[in-house]
């Protein structure tokens, strides 16, 4: 990642962050999602109130509460790293993008007392017995790991949920609770979910391009470059389709459904691990042979296409490709994937059987050099013994980067494929 | 399924696996015609003979010893140590001898003996007779360690033991002996490092072994009057552990307190502590709670040894802490 675009802001100057809050909502190329404050203190200054920023700009200072901050930050991008280290104890500049915020580590006992410090005994017992206020600016939020997570992963601000745990710690109810009586909040993480005005009858809807359909755009015109070349397979998914109902049939509780894809993505991965041509990069005239692979899946979402990946899917059992698939998946519905989510594919599956269709081609996903296009498991006619035989059927196919595989390479892949899925037992 | 009780349960697992395997024989201070101090190896000399059944003299490090070595011939020896407390004697053996031999000898030797033991509070023996000291254990590699609980686990489980080519630190607790429980006519081996949960619940995940299993199910009946529904899960095997199975019951709950009645500090539920906040620290909803005797050695008198120990009074109240709203 190079730059990214500051959606909003989520803290204002003046407000007190905590460590871990959610600082500002960051759009890059492959996902939307919100950037933590790596500090606790005030939010002394926002440099950049928006737009697009190269990594490692200054965008904005946490420090103690009035502090001079007037120097730090205007010189932007020239040199953040000198503005860190010109006020190692006190000022932290804030870096875009996730990963560089630096911040410098203060004691809690550097800014004013607790409030609690200073109460009588009395008193302080009495707010202990009763649900505590949301914590006061600057004061550290006291919340179990379980809110924490349930927080954000809802994106919610703990601050400003009052505890009724021991000590007025914020505890799971209480978070639950917030998030029923705030879906303000809620929408907040997903903008797509912004309801939009209808465009008046008659006229042309202009729509502007989101970040990550402007990616799709970008990388699909890309890809479109490369000379590529199709392969088309038909296979008989009798076998595919009885082992996932056989997995379905023997699931735990708790366990993930697996779907026919998850089957085909086990299969695929063995595949690929078979005919390593296939599972790799093509980067500045190089070939890069993956060790393992990488499933992408392709995830149709309110925001547009994405692509997540299964990782090590050759060393997963379909069980948990399965319990891996769906959380990905939902994640990426709710616009929560994080960039580690999107990285490191070396294979991309895209299934529109679900749409009823038998058959399409997919275009690259680079530096991917190839893409298995999966149409829908229907009963068809095939010749078989020599004989026509009705059974379940599918047709695969597969695009190839030709600077990267040859046809032989690519066929080859696909017959072990159509092997794996008419029997699977001999991916093992 | 017959009634017995845990002291029979214990016998028949030993009559069961002297009867199928020549190489197992008995050693222990007055295990032979007294039938041991808990009354546990009674009627085993008549049957087995005194060849099988050895009474010993008063060292532990040398009824350790001589069994380590008869082990590692190629018998699977039993010993009996009288009172846990008296395992400190045989220390030297066991972690240094008998743990270390399958890996210094690169699995040349194997040492495939079960050291046999009892303690716990109850009967007010003071404190040189009544420690539950199965932590000092669980800290040595080499070593397995059992706490079985019923009278279905102590048979399996010692059953599995005995026939594990590894040592194993087999404790039971003194106040279980006469406990009754259903137990299958067929010994139904039930191998080490597998949890039981004794109750399922959903608010709070109680770890609770030997004797607090018991208090643990008790709270659990308590704490379900106030609409808490606890979880109450026995490890069994404390090395080998089901980390497994603890963490997937706390994911569940996001609660949990650990309970047993050695001392707290350093006992083994900080272990168990520690492995829950690692592998359930996003489910966790409040403080771990741990329960166990107070940092004290166990007073002769009765009323004091009770407080110093945990009950389910204890485990109860860990519980509300867990659940607690301000």
């Amino acid at each position: 990642m190079e730059a990214g675009t500051i959606v909003r802001w989520l803290k204002s100057e003046g407000d007190a962050v905590a460590k871990g809050e959610p600082l500002y909502e960051l759009d890059t190329d492959k996902v939307t999602q919100e950037v933590e404050a790596e500090a606790d203190g005030v939010l002394l200054k926002i440099v950049i109130s928006d737009g697009e920023v190269d990594v490692g700009t200054t965008v904005g200072v946490i420090g103690a509460e009035g502090e001079d901050v007037s120097g730090l930050g205007d010189g932007n991008g020239a040199s953040p790293q000198a503005a860190a280290s010109d006020a190692p104890a006190a000022e932290a500049p804030t870096q875009a993008a996730p990963g560089t915020t630096r911040a410098a580590e203060r004691p809690p006992e550097a800014g004013p007392a607790p409030e609690a410090a200073r109460k009588p005994p009395a008193e302080a017992a009495r707010a202990a017995a009763a649900p505590s206020p949301p914590a006061a600016a600057g004061e550290r939020v006291k919340a179990s790991p379980l809110a924490r997570r349930i927080a954000r992963e809802r994106g919610l601000d703990l601050a400003s949920i009052a505890g009724t745990g021991p000590e007025g710690r914020v505890i799971a109810e209480d978070v639950e609770r917030a998030a029923e009586g705030a879906p303000a909040a809620a929408a907040v993480a997903a903008p797509a979910a912004r309801p939009q005005a209808p465009a008046p009858p008659g006229e042309v809807e202009i729509v502007e391009l989101t970040s990550v359909r402007r990616t799709i755009a970008r990388r699909l015109t890309e890809a479109w470059e490369a000379p590529v070349f199709q392969l088309t397979v038909t296979v008989d998914a009798s076998e595919l389709s009885a082992t996932r109902e056989r997995m379905v049939e023997l699931m735990r509780e708790g366990e993930a459904k697996p779907t026919v894809n998850d089957v085909l993505t086990r299969l695929t991965a063995a595949a690929l691990m078979r005919h390593r041509a296939v599972n790799a990069h093509f980067v500045d005239g190089k070939i890069h042979r993956w060790p393992a692979a990488n499933v992408g899946i392709a995830v149709a979402t309110p925001n547009g296409l994405v692509v997540p990946v299964v990782r090590d899917a050759d060393r997963r059992s379909v069980q948990e490709i399965a319990a891996v698939r769906t959380d990905l998946v939902s994640r990426a519905r709710e616009g929560k994937l994080q960039l580690a989510d999107l990285e490191d594919g070396t294979f991309t599956i895209s299934n529109l059987g679900m749409y009823g269709i038998e058959q399409f081609i997919a275009v690259l996903n680079p530096p991917q050099v190839a893409i298995l296009a999966v149409g829908s498991i229907e009963e068809r006619p095939r010749v078989a013994g020599g004989g026509l035989v009705v059974g379940p059927t599918m047709t695969m196919t597969l695009t190839c980067d030709h600077r990267a595989i040859d046809g032989s390479e690519g066929a080859e892949f696909l017959r072990d494929l159509k092997l794996f899925v008419e029997s699977p037992a001999l991916a093992l | 399924m017959p009634e017995v009780t845990y002291r029979e349960a214990v016998r028949d697992a030993l009559s069961r696996a002297l009867r199928e395997d020549d190489g197992v024989f008995l050693m222990g201070e007055d295990i032979a015609e007294m039938g041991g101090s808990m009354a546990v190896t009674q009627g085993l000399l008549e049957e087995f003979g005194a060849k099988r059944i050895r009474n010993t003299p008063i060292s532990e490090m040398a009824i350790v010893g001589t069994a380590i070595g008869a082990a590692m011939q190629g018998m699977r020896p039993i010993v009996e140590i009288m009172y846990e407390d008296f395992l400190t004697l045989s220390m030297e053996q066991l972690v240094n001898q008998a743990a270390k031999h399958r890996t210094m000898s690169g699995g040349q030797l194997k040492v495939p003996l079960t050291i046999r033991t009892q303690g716990g509070a109850g009967w007010s023996p003071g404190a040189q007779h009544a420690q539950q000291l199965e932590a000092w254990f669980v800290h040595v590699p080499g070593l397995k360690v059992v706490f079985a609980s019923t009278p279905e686990d102590v048979r399996g489980l010692l059953w599995t033991a005995i026939h594990d080519d590894n040592p194993v630190v087999f404790f039971e607790h003194r106040t279980l002996y006469p406990v009754k429980g259903e137990v299958p006519d067929e010994l139904e081996p039930i191998p080490l490092g597998k949890a039981r949960i004794h109750r399922e619940g959903t608010d709070v995940t109680v770890i609770a072994t030997g004797r607090l299993v018991h208090e643990a199910l008790q709270a659990a009946e308590e704490a379900e009057k106030d609409g808490i529904s606890v979880e109450v899960v026995d490890p069994r095997t404390l090395l080998p552990l089901d980390e497994e199975a603890i963490v997937a019951s706390v994911r569940k709950t996001t609660r949990c307190v650990t309970a047993h009645e050695a001392v707290t500090r350093a006992g083994f539920g900080a272990e168990l502590a520690a492995i829950v906040q690692h592998g359930a620290f996003d489910w966790l909803d409040a403080p771990i709670e741990r329960v166990g005797a107070r940092f004290a050695p166990l007073p002769f008198a009765p009323v004091m040894e009770q407080w110093v120990v945990p009950h389910a009074a204890d485990v109860l109240d860990a519980v509300r802490r867990t659940v607690a709203r301000a």
